[in-house]
């Protein structure tokens, strides 16, 4: 009986291992040309005038989405962020994934609409290559925490990694408003979830409670600056409606 | 051809020569197809001799010098591992390492057997599903929990290390940093050399070290 358990077990997994077969081609690389891309990824390429290479593997993409999922998770805990509904993984794992499968769908259908020459591996691939700045620039302001570092790499690195999508899609589409809405799109999407990343993840994301505490702040400095000013504001708003009722 | 922990494949060389001296009093006198070796499962027909059932060891499929073996592999990063000893799946040696690893964590206060199972289930299957998509032949899923499973125990001596010392200093980045690096050069090189995957290593470390670098998130913070 456990022999037909067992059966049925191989045979699912068979049909498991069939469906993931036609993703086997892409995963087909050596270390060399993952190097090679990764480099490239950062070097906004000049010609624009005709359509750039771009190489559809997933085995890069695919790394560089876990590595940021990593570096967000070590920024969270370094912090101790508390996500109040869901845990630390999952909002790492569906926040990387959904904005790596969510804006390479959603600019496949731009492109689709704009008539660009792309496909969704291809996008995919590009997109996952770009997120190689975003690691970087999210590693290494995590760690030492200064604004206004932040804001060159932000400016830097996302904007390289960034106009270098730009290009290659500039290159593959026809048409001044056509590229105009795609790459404007993707800039705008890509840069914005770097902000997005850094400020809503290595903050302490606490309630209202520990505000509460002013002269008594922890000694390790918290990455946001902000966070004094908007607790001091939310003090005295405090502080005047209890005044007010008493 | 499977049976309890011994997956001896029909190309495999590597049958201990010690094992093959407990076969003989027991192929006489078990009913089964032809097998030169006796399987160990607990579902094989044994009749009702007691004497001649095999020791609970054996039936059990726990090798005691097998899992002594790949533990040394493990252990010595830059000693070249041979491809066949992954060809049984032995889950009883990866399985003690992920208690003890459970059990460090409890002694320095963190009370996180679940955290370990999910991240090792999960890690396990996305290494399953990419080694089969990076390699000619595929591995099946016990060998890749296997694998990750022996290459945990430099972890364990994160751990231990953690429960006397906090790890959250430049000297605790740096012996973390040091152990995912351990763990996933061990992982990789019993991989490359189980699947015949030359040239590759660093793609299949990568992965492991992500992985391992969860786990050892897990141990610092």
């Amino acid at each position: 009986q456990m022999w037909q358990v067992g059966k049925r077990q191989a045979s699912r997994a068979f049909s498991l291992y069939a469906n993931i077969d036609i993703l086997r081609p892409y995963f087909d690389v050596e270390p060399v040309q993952v190097r090679a891309r990764l480099l490239e990824s950062m070097i906004p390429v000049k010609m624009i005038n005709f359509p750039q290479k771009i190489a559809g593997e997933l085995y890069g993409p695919l790394m560089l989405v876990f590595t940021l999922v990593a570096i967000l998770l070590h920024g969270m805990k370094t912090s101790d962020t508390i996500i109040r509904e869901g845990t630390l993984m999952g909002t790492a794992i569906g926040t990387c994934f959904g904005y790596w499968l969510g804006v390479s769908s959603f600019i496949y259908f731009l492109a689709y609409l704009c008539n660009a020459q792309i496909t969704m591996v291809q996008m995919l691939s590009l997109l996952g290559y770009g997120l190689f700045g975003h690691c970087i620039t999210l590693f290494v302001t995590y760690n030492i925490h200064f604004h206004s570092l932040f804001y060159v790499f932000w400016l830097g690195v996302g904007g390289l990694s960034t106009l270098r999508m730009v290009a290659v899609l500039v290159s593959r589409t026809v048409g001044h408003t056509q590229r105009l809405i795609l790459c404007g799109t993707l800039a705008a999407l890509h840069m914005l979830f770097l902000l997005y990343l850094h400020f809503a993840y290595h903050k302490v994301v606490e309630g209202i409670l520990d505000t509460l505490e002013g002269p008594n702040m922890p000694p390790f400095q918290r990455v946001a600056r902000d966070i004094p000013v908007v607790s001091n504001a939310v003090l005295n708003t405090t502080a005047k409606a209890v005044a007010l009722t008493l | 051809r499977q049976y309890g922990g011994y997956e001896y494949s029909q190309q495999s060389g590597f049958v201990p020569p010690d094992m093959m001296q407990q076969q003989q009093p027991y192929t006489g006198q078990i009913y089964q197809p032809t097998q030169t070796y006796t399987p160990t499962s607990a579902q094989s027909f044994y009749g009702s001799n007691f004497e001649d059932e095999p020791p609970l060891l054996e039936e059990l499929g726990i090798n005691f010098d097998h899992i002594w073996q790949k533990t040394l592999t493990v252990l010595h990063p830059l000693k070249v591992a041979d491809g066949s000893i992954m060809n049984e799946t032995d889950l009883a040696g990866p399985m003690v390492f992920c208690l003890a690893f459970g059990a460090t964590l409890l002694l320095a206060g963190k009370i996180q057997f679940g955290y370990v199972y999910g991240i090792s289930a999960i890690g396990c299957l996305g290494m399953f599903c990419l080694l089969n998509l990076m390699s000619m032949t595929g591995v099946s899923f016990g060998c890749v929990a296997s694998v990750l499973g022996y290459c945990l125990l430099p972890m364990i001596l994160l751990s231990t290390f953690a429960i006397v010392f906090s790890l959250q200093g430049m000297m605790g980045i740096i012996l973390t940093a040091g152990i995912i690096g351990w763990c996933s050069f061990s992982a990789s090189k019993i991989f490359i050399s189980a699947l015949a995957m030359e040239g590759q290593q660093l793609l299949v470390a990568y992965p492991c070290a992500l992985l391992y670098g969860v786990f050892a998130l897990i141990s610092v913070f």
